[in-house]
């Protein structure tokens, strides 16, 4: 297993996760690098969403739920906090957009604030700003911040909901399958927005699509049927798979 | 997912169709520099002018197929995104093609080296050719065994060409000492054995293509570049190496290695 | 023209398109006829007074007598007072059974056994009810037991369930994915129900409400029983006071003209009341509807 040569920020360890009696990803341990962009590959149904909803403790939120391991958070126990407060520093975004569709842009985007630290209207301003600014929204929506949410575009809708993640300042920042229900174009905006967004955040990103992995990480992780296959850097990985299963399946020849 | 995702199921699956019609491209450039080779130096030694021309017309094919090789494999590149073995095989073509026609261009050279069989003939004449003979036969073994390795995903027969190659090396400076020794004692015979230097380089050299195109392979098959299996050792002046190599003084001649045997892969 | 199974079965669905076609109409008759009548013999006695003044004494008019139809003040009055009590109980407890089952419940067995529970409390008779509140106030509260405060109580008890079982129609209509979003901010569980959740779901809510209060409106029995026989403006709420059904009840089987006429007054704001509430009920949810289909 590769270890990055820059610190780890979020270290899985041992992690095994249920749905009932059914294990749904078994023993992972994965180091994320600090700033990078790590990548979760692999087929349909091999645990890469249950692995991620693990990380900001959304799994348990089901019923029947249950976790076995630790995911360390710079040396912190994330399963012996509390979920919301980890749920604050670690931010997630959907497949789906799924922005609050009675809110406007700008309550939208400050939800996070709104809700839980209640600062002043100046700095709700500042930070409104600054999110949408780092979703590359800003300029598209400067002069309708208090318009419905739902008045957007598809792509749009996403990047609010990037924003509105961002808002919250979290350290680290969750994709599951961000760009599925998007068009091409929206897709390489986003990508371009992730390549950004690693100066200052930390990004998992769960995708099946392998040429996005290749294209947007640095660190690629492949599970199969809930175990962690190979974990290593993307060239490396996509270059020279040191697993047979791994080549095999970023060949195409699976199953 | 009820089936073994290793499991060989003898399908062809992912790119296996279109790699093995890149291979089977290299493959056939191969042949057609290989019988340049062959033909080049053939005529050169029999002093055949007609043959010689023949080989030099068939530089225009050899071009046409590292086109169109390169071609292929920047298709295969930029459509289907390959990743893995089979972006390293298509990476690794598309260098092995320079070889090849590197190959090809050296039988050429040897060809345009072609002139008439000289008046009269010395016994070491006839030592300097029975040992560029066995030079050429040794090293066309070489470039076939280096094709078969292509062919047929074979890192042991790549592995064997660099041991091959020492002792193609060894034959080129035994061939060099020889033909200074000769300069000296019959310098009527100079553009002769001037000619024959060349041709014993370039014999070498293609010896050292072939290896390379083994590099390319192993490296296709198992992602190792060659500094992983291959330790450097040092290179210095020849004068340092074999002092008389370039001298006045030739000593007795070491025993020319015999050819290679069974080169087919089974 | 053939009489063949192809006629036949034409034939068939053409009588049945007829014959459910007659159903609807029947199903409508007696509603337009309700309006129809009520506000035929309502509007007669309609004037800006008859919503202010009190029930004038019964009498039938006669030669030298005449008989005024004063108005219903005081039965609206108590109305009023009734619905808003039963209100300030039933809603909170109603959503609040609804969220818990919702959001706490979620999936689990807690939350069927109470939509079940609401469910039977439901098909509780009104008069069945109004015997409970009765029986409860006797033996803790006496000095209660007629009184708004206890014909309140038993309206409760037929407003909860309809307010509990919208509230959790609404709630659940909520995606998934809504709360998935609110919770993924770190916004705790109990927010996220209450100003994420609750808030979206409101006109649903709404609904119900009105809903509820359209149906206690109308309720007869209890009030016999436990808040009957004033016909003076409410005084205070520990007293018994008249309300809009009771006064029909006085009214329509009165020997005197103008307590009929009186009654059908009443009756006509009931009408219009429960009429207005459905009616606003379903614009708002028609509205929600359009709304939540352009979320992504």
């Amino acid at each position: 297993m590769a270890i990055p040569s820059v610190g780890v920020k979020m270290d899985v360890q041992h992690l095994s996760a249920f749905y009932g009696e059914h294990r749904a990803i078994e023993d992972i341990s994965i180091p994320m690098a600090d700033r990078e962009v790590t990548a979760i590959i692999g087929p349909s149904g091999c645990g890469k969403s249950t692995l991620i909803r693990c990380l900001n403790r959304l799994h348990e939120t089901a019923p029947k739920t249950r976790v076995e391991g630790s995911v360390f958070l710079d040396g912190d126990d994330l399963y012996r906090l509390d979920p919301t407060v980890v749920r604050r520093r670690v931010g997630m975004v959907f497949q789906k957009p799924n922005p609050f569709a009675t809110m406007s842009i700008y309550n939208n985007v400050s939800a996070p604030l709104r809700f839980n630290s209640r600062p002043s209207r100046e700095v709700m301003d500042q930070t409104v700003l600054r999110a949408l600014k780092q979703a590359a929204l800003w300029e598209e929506v400067r002069d309708r911040l208090d318009s419905a949410a739902t008045s957007l575009s598809g792509g749009q809708q996403q990047r609010l909901c990037i924003a509105r993640a961002l808002a919250a300042d979290p350290e680290v920042l969750l994709m599951d399958e961000p760009c599925s229900a998007l068009d091409p174009i929206a897709t390489s905006k986003i990508e371009d927005l992730i390549s950004q967004l690693k100066s200052n955040y930390t990004v998992i990103i769960v995708t099946h699509n392998m040429q996005q992995a290749a294209r947007v990480s640095d660190n690629t992780a492949f599970l199969y049927l809930g175990k962690l296959i190979e974990f290593g850097p993307t060239e490396e990985l996509f270059e020279r798979p040191k697993e047979k299963l791994t080549e095999s399946y970023i060949t195409g020849r699976f199953g | 997912m009820s089936r073994d995702p290793l499991a060989d199921t003898g399908e062809p699956r992912g790119y296996d169709v279109l790699i093995r019609h890149l291979k089977d491209r290299a493959v056939t450039m191969g042949g057609w520099a290989l019988g340049m080779v062959h033909d080049g130096w053939r005529a050169y030694n029999a002093g055949d002018l007609v043959g010689a021309q023949a080989v030099l017309n068939r530089d225009e094919r050899l071009d046409q197929l590292d086109e169109d090789m390169e071609h292929a494999s920047i298709a295969f590149l930029v459509l289907r995104q390959p990743a893995a073995v089979d972006l390293r095989t298509a990476v690794a073509l598309l260098k092995i093609t320079t070889h090849l026609d590197r190959i090809g261009r050296l039988g050429f050279d040897m060809a345009r080296l072609t002139s008439a069989p000289p008046e009269t003939q010395l016994d070491n004449l006839t030592e300097i050719h029975k040992l560029l003979q066995q030079m050429d036969d040794y090293v066309e073994a070489m470039v076939r065994q280096a094709l078969d390795a292509l062919d047929g995903d074979r890192v042991d027969l790549a592995r064997d060409l660099f041991l091959r190659d020492d002792a193609v090396d060894r034959m080129h400076r035994q061939a060099n000492q020889m033909i200074v020794a000769s300069l000296g004692k019959n310098p009527r015979l100079a553009p002769r054995l001037a000619s024959d230097l060349l041709v014993a380089r370039h014999l070498e050299r293609i010896a050292d293509n072939s290896c390379k195109v083994a590099e390319k392979t192993i490296y296709a098959v198992t992602g190792q570049r060659r500094s992983e299996y291959i330790p450097r050792h040092p290179v210095r002046p020849y004068v340092l190496e074999t002092p008389t190599l370039f001298g006045a003084d030739s000593g007795p001649s070491p025993e020319a290695p015999s050819p290679p045997t069974g080169t087919k892969a089974p | 023209m053939k009489f063949n199974r192809a006629t036949r079965r034409k034939l068939f669905s053409h009588g049945m398109t007829v014959l459910t076609g007659a159903t609807v109409v029947l199903v409508l008759i007696p509603l337009f006829w309700i309006i129809y009548e009520s506000a035929i013999l309502g509007a007669s006695v309609f004037s800006l007074g008859f919503f202010t003044q009190n029930i004038p004494a019964p009498c039938s008019p006669h030669p030298g007598v005449t008989c005024s139809t004063n108005g219903v003040g005081s039965a609206i009055q108590g109305t009023v007072y009734l619905l808003l009590l039963a209100a300030l109980w039933a809603v909170p407890v109603g959503l609040g059974a609804a969220i818990f089952a919702v959001e706490y419940g979620g999936e689990r067995a807690i939350a069927r056994v109470i939509s079940m529970a609401a469910d039977v409390l439901s098909g509780v008779p009104s008069i069945v009810a109004g015997m409970f509140i009765y029986a409860l106030l006797i033996v803790y509260y006496p000095l209660l037991v007629f009184s708004v405060i206890s014909g309140s109580l038993a309206l409760g008890v037929i407003m909860l369930p309809i307010v509990m079982r919208t509230s959790e129609e609404a709630l659940r209509t909520i995606p998934h994915s809504v709360r998935e979003a609110a919770l993924a901010l770190g916004i705790s569980r109990w927010k996220t129900s209450v100003r994420i959740i609750l808030v979206a779901a409101m006109p649903g809510v709404l609904t119900g409400v009105l809903l509820s209060i359209a149906r206690a409106a109308g309720e007869a029995a209890p009030l016999l029983l436990l808040d009957n026989g004033s016909l003076h403006p409410c005084m205070s709420v520990d007293t018994v006071c008249q309300s809009l059904s009771l006064t029909i009840y006085l009214g329509a089987t009165s020997p005197s003209q103008n307590w009929v006429s009186i009654a059908w007054g009443a009756a006509l704001i009931l009408v219009i009341l429960v009429l207005g509430l459905s009616i606003v009920s379903q614009l708002v949810l028609n509205r929600t509807a359009r709304k939540w289909g352009q979320v992504g």
